[in-house]
């Protein structure tokens, strides 16, 4: 039977949901502790039954953050069932999980900042993971100080980062006090302008805090909600989705700050008196056979994987709108010829037609893309379709039809626009399955030219060593299965927080 | 009988292509009654005349004619008034003629309909209704079945909605074959590279190469190495491919075989993991088990097929030598790992809509009504709950499975098992034109059949889509 401490228990945890605080410290200490307990079994060589020092030590470390984290929960924990606010000292305390950055563990940091401020706005939060990406690339590029010589802009690059992350620092307790709701304060508008320049270095959370900033600055009625605005809020509230959106943009914004940061030359130049190295502070993921060094390969590797998934999956999804729209919208005949082309397409299985495609036209970026891309038009296509035909009978339409607008104009206005939710949600996934898609080809050896730093070169390479030096092929896995994890977490809060269901 | 065999006409005659195929496939049987059709047409025409003007001169007579060219000029006039239209008075007149001209037709055809009914005659026929009649006669009808017999056995595909359902389909199939083998040649023949150099070698001589173009028909057009593929594949003849000068379909058969094999374990696999997984994860959500069951499907999904196999390798054959490290042929477990690598993929998706298709039908009203009824939660879960949230998961399943049959090429790479996937990916780097188009084709026949079972279980699973299917 259920008693008295069941229901307890439930106003207690009741009262838990209420505050984001634990939430975000359970979150952090969970995954901190998983990283830790990977790193160290990693660690563990089984054979031999010996342990390799510096892993142990960054095991240890993320298991002590995580023991760290874990305490601080259990005192907020009691706070909040017990006066329903958590002091002031406890959220200083959790002030200090912050410096976790340092070793890189961004789930202890997150729960710091979300502790350390007890009035969090959206902007802030956005403002947290803004700062969070450059730190972490300062802290990776860093790495390169160990190796024998950095690069000539290696500096100039940190200076530009260290300048950066100063701007979005002040920024940060400007956002969170000048905002309030659906409004932000005037002043606010040049601040906007900064941040929405300083996504050239690829942050793209300083593009979203610059955009909410501008929107919320030129609402005209702060009781309207904005429609995007509570999308983003709502894909905040979920920590996965925000883990991955936070793993693309650092990939995405280090592939960028690489050129400055990193080497190329010791990507692709041979050095014959490093091969195959093993792992090292200044070779962090060893070297390959040529003596190139590993890390910085996976680092270059980011923007052909990056660029593969998304410009493939940008044009697929063009033609597939427009194909998948005209489909729908002119049913009969058009529907029929379109939609059987398309059966012909989707009839290829897997990989066999990019493979075809390429094998045909030669193995460069521009061809995989080009191949991957027409090989997903059909699903996009038919995702459209489907939803422009379940909207054609939809009353505004309807009434968009009666008022004698012209057919492109509902389907670019009316109907599109309204059928994107499903779209964004499948090129997110569909992004990752990119990412997947191009490795598996420079595996097959169809893909990019083998020289170049690409995650499934850099494998190939390593499958031939696999006895000797398996960190080869390890490593530039772990980063292939990060990116397409993160965009699958993405996806996954996306469907969350489109779903009208819970609108 | 004689009735439903009338009604099945007249709707095979209703659809267009059918009509055309009908036609087409009783040639004999229709030439013959499009003859008697048109010589009995005439008669009826001379008498349908005669009784079109019987029935004007009598509207004409009795002032019914003047009185709808009255109504509609005055329901124009209040037209345009309404609409607040200054028209021209010639564009006012057109319509008006036109409105009057359809309202006189509809009013004599009529009374020309009331004649033939005081006659107690049928009108003028259709050619279906005229085919139908000649085919009451037996001696006709028996003759019709010999000499146009292919038009019988399509109207009795036809007449049942599951036959008339797969033949379809299968049409659609056949036409998909060839519309992919035009793909992929079209692809493959305007590639940079040329098969002959590759295969002959960097130091063939131009006579060689001209002489292996001969050979293999690729001197000839575009055009007519198309056609001859086609006719390759409506005779089943893959032709041979170019490097060992093989029969590309005897080779298939061979590889085949080992691809179905590993996916059916790889299935076989995934089912025994993601079905319980989902469906405890879909009864207790947002749990401890549901977050990181989902959590590994998420990884399960996320894993590149080929990284995985290697870590497996890694660890299983090079570091602890529990299975060997690529396939032997006749050695079952050599195929495990294969099986392994292609069922997690599947496994993982699998595990992600059983949950979600369950979860939305255990968020139904009617599961509600199960409980309250008292029945017990397994049975609510299983019957109820699973019962209904079969559709999605087929679907996802058979979906999956076909994928798998054709994108297992990279696991088949890896493991080295001599598949389907591999030996198409193998002949890529030539391109051995045949060979290519033989697999693709193959796999795609393969994976178009397996999408046609899998809808026909539909038909199985839920009465709804049998009954939509039977009123089509």
């Amino acid at each position: 039977m259920k008693n008295d401490k069941f229901f307890a228990k439930k106003a207690n945890q009741r009262l838990l949901k209420r505050h984001q605080e634990p939430g975000s410290l359970a979150f952090g200490a969970g995954a901190s502790a998983f990283l830790g307990a990977a790193v160290g079994l990693m660690a563990v060589d089984f054979k031999t039954w010996s342990v390799g020092a510096i892993p142990a030590a960054v095991a240890g470390l993320f298991l002590a953050e995580a023991l760290a984290a874990l305490l601080i929960l259990q005192v907020v924990n009691r706070q909040i069932i017990s006066g329903g606010e958590i002091s002031r000292p406890v959220r200083l305390i959790g002030a200090l999980l912050f410096l976790t950055i340092v070793n890189g563990n961004i789930f202890c940091c997150v729960a710091g900042l979300m502790l350390v401020k007890k009035e969090k706005n959206l902007e802030y939060q956005v403002g947290c993971y803004m700062l969070l990406v450059e730190i972490l690339i300062i802290l990776v590029s860093c790495l390169n100080i160990f190796k024998p010589w950095v690069c000539n802009s290696f500096f100039l690059g940190i200076g530009i980062l260290a300048a950066v992350i100063t701007i979005h620092a002040v920024s940060l307790p400007l956002v969170a006090s000048h905002v309030r709701g659906n409004r932000a304060d005037k002043c606010m508008l040049p601040l906007a302008v900064v941040l929405i320049v300083l996504t050239v270095t690829g942050n793209l959370f300083s593009l979203l805090l610059g955009l909410i900033l501008l929107r919320k600055v030129l609402t005209k009625d702060d009781h309207i909600s904005i429609g995007w605005v509570d999308v983003v809020k709502r894909l905040f509230r979920s920590q996965m989705a925000v883990l991955g959106a936070f793993i693309i943009v650092f990939l995405l914004s280090i592939s960028i700050c690489a050129n400055l940061t990193f080497d190329y030359g010791i990507a692709v130049d041979n050095d014959y008196s490093l091969i195959l190295q093993p792992p090292s502070l200044a070779y962090p993921f060893g070297t390959d056979d040529y003596g190139r060094c590993v890390f910085t390969r996976v680092i270059f590797g980011a923007r052909i994987s990056l660029a593969v998934g998304i410009f493939s999956t940008a044009m697929s999804i063009a033609a597939g709108i427009i194909l998948g729209a005209v489909a729908g919208f002119y049913s009969g005949t058009t529907d029929n010829v379109i939609m059987r082309i398309l059966d012909i397409f989707m009839a290829i299985p897997g990989l066999l037609l990019p493979i075809a495609i390429i094998a045909a036209f030669g193995t460069n970026t521009a061809n995989v893309i080009f191949a991957l891309g027409v090989g997903a038009i059909p699903s996009y296509a038919r995702t459209i379709r489907a939803s422009v035909l379940q909207l054609q009978d939809a009353e505004f339409v309807e009434a968009a039809r009666a008022c004698g607008a012209k057919d492109n104009v509902i389907i670019f206005q009316h109907i599109l626009p309204n059928s994107m939710a499903p779209l964004i949600i499948r090129a997110t996934l569909g992004i990752g399955a990119g990412v997947t898609a191009v490795s598996s080809l420079s595996y097959l050896g169809l893909g990019i030219a083998p020289h170049i730093p690409e995650w499934g070169n850099i494998l190939k390479a390593g499958s031939a060593y696999l006895e000797t030096n398996p960190y080869m092929a390890i490593f530039p896995g772990f980063a292939i299965v990060l990116l397409v994890l993160a965009f699958n977490f993405l996806g996954d809060g996306l469907r969350d927080a489109l779903d009208p269901k819970l609108k | 009988m004689k009735e439903k065999f009338d009604k099945l006409i007249t709707r095979a005659f209703a659809k267009p292509l059918y009509r055309a195929a009908v036609i087409l496939l009783g040639l004999p049987t229709m030439l013959a009654a499009i003859l008697g059709f048109l010589a009995t047409r005439r008669r009826e025409s001379d008498e349908y005349r005669t009784y079109l003007s019987a029935a004007r001169d009598l509207a004409e007579k009795d002032g019914t004619l003047a009185s709808i060219r009255e109504k509609a000029r005055a329901y124009l006039t209040k037209k345009y008034e309404h609409f607040g239209k200054q028209a021209e008075e010639a564009e006012f007149e057109k319509e008006l003629e036109r409105q009057i001209q359809q309202d006189e037709n509809t009013e004599i055809a009529a009374r020309v309909d009331a004649m033939y009914a005081q006659e107690g005659k049928e009108g003028r026929q259709s050619f279906v209704q005229f085919l139908c009649k000649a085919l009451d006669n037996r001696g006709v009808l028996a003759l019709s079945v010999v000499t146009s017999f292919p038009m019988y056995v399509l109207l009795l595909i036809f007449s049942n909605a599951y036959a008339r359902y797969i033949f379809e389909r299968l049409i659609m199939m056949v036409f998909v074959a060839f519309g992919v083998v035009f793909v992929v040649f079209t692809i493959l023949h305007f590639a940079s590279s040329s098969p002959a150099a590759n295969v002959l070698g960097e130091t063939a001589t131009q006579e060689k190469i001209d002489d292996f173009n001969r050979v293999y028909g690729l001197d000839q057009p575009y055009i007519v190495q198309l056609f001859n593929n086609f006719k390759n594949l409506a005779t089943f003849k893959l032709g041979n491919s170019y490097v060992g000068n093989e029969d590309v379909m005897v080779a298939i058969m061979r590889k085949f075989p080992v691809t179905v094999e590993m996916t059916v374990y790889a299935f076989l696999i995934a089912l025994v993991i993601a079905l319980p997984i989902g469906i405890i994860s879909a009864v207790k959500p947002n749990t401890a088990f549901d977050y990181v069951f989902m959590f590994i499907a998420l990884v399960g999904l996320s894993l590149p097929a080929f990284w995985f196999g290697m870590i497996m390798i890694l660890n299983f054959s090079i570091n602890s030598h529990l299975l060997p490290a690529s396939y032997i042929e006749g050695n079952k477990l050599s195929l495990l790992m294969p099986a392994l690598v292609a069922g997690t993929h599947l496994a993982a998706s699998l595990a992600r809509n059983t949950r979600s298709a369950l979860l939305e039908v255990l968020n139904q009203d009617y599961i509600v009504t199960a409980r309250a009824k008292g029945l017990s939660n397994l049975r609510v879960i299983i019957k109820h709950g699973l019962g209904n949230a079969m559709i999605p998961i087929v679907t996802v399943a058979g979906l999956q499975f076909g994928g798998s049959l054709g994108g297992s090429a990279v696991i088949e790479k890896v493991f080295n098992v001599k598949g389907i996937g591999s030996y198409v990916v193998d002949k890529q780097f030539l391109p051995d034109i045949p060979a290519i188009l033989g697999g693709v084709v193959y796999v795609s026949i393969v994976i178009s059949l397996v999408n046609l079972a899998v809808d026909l279980l539909y038909v199985w699973l839920d009465p709804r889509i049998k009954s939509r299917l039977k009123s089509q």
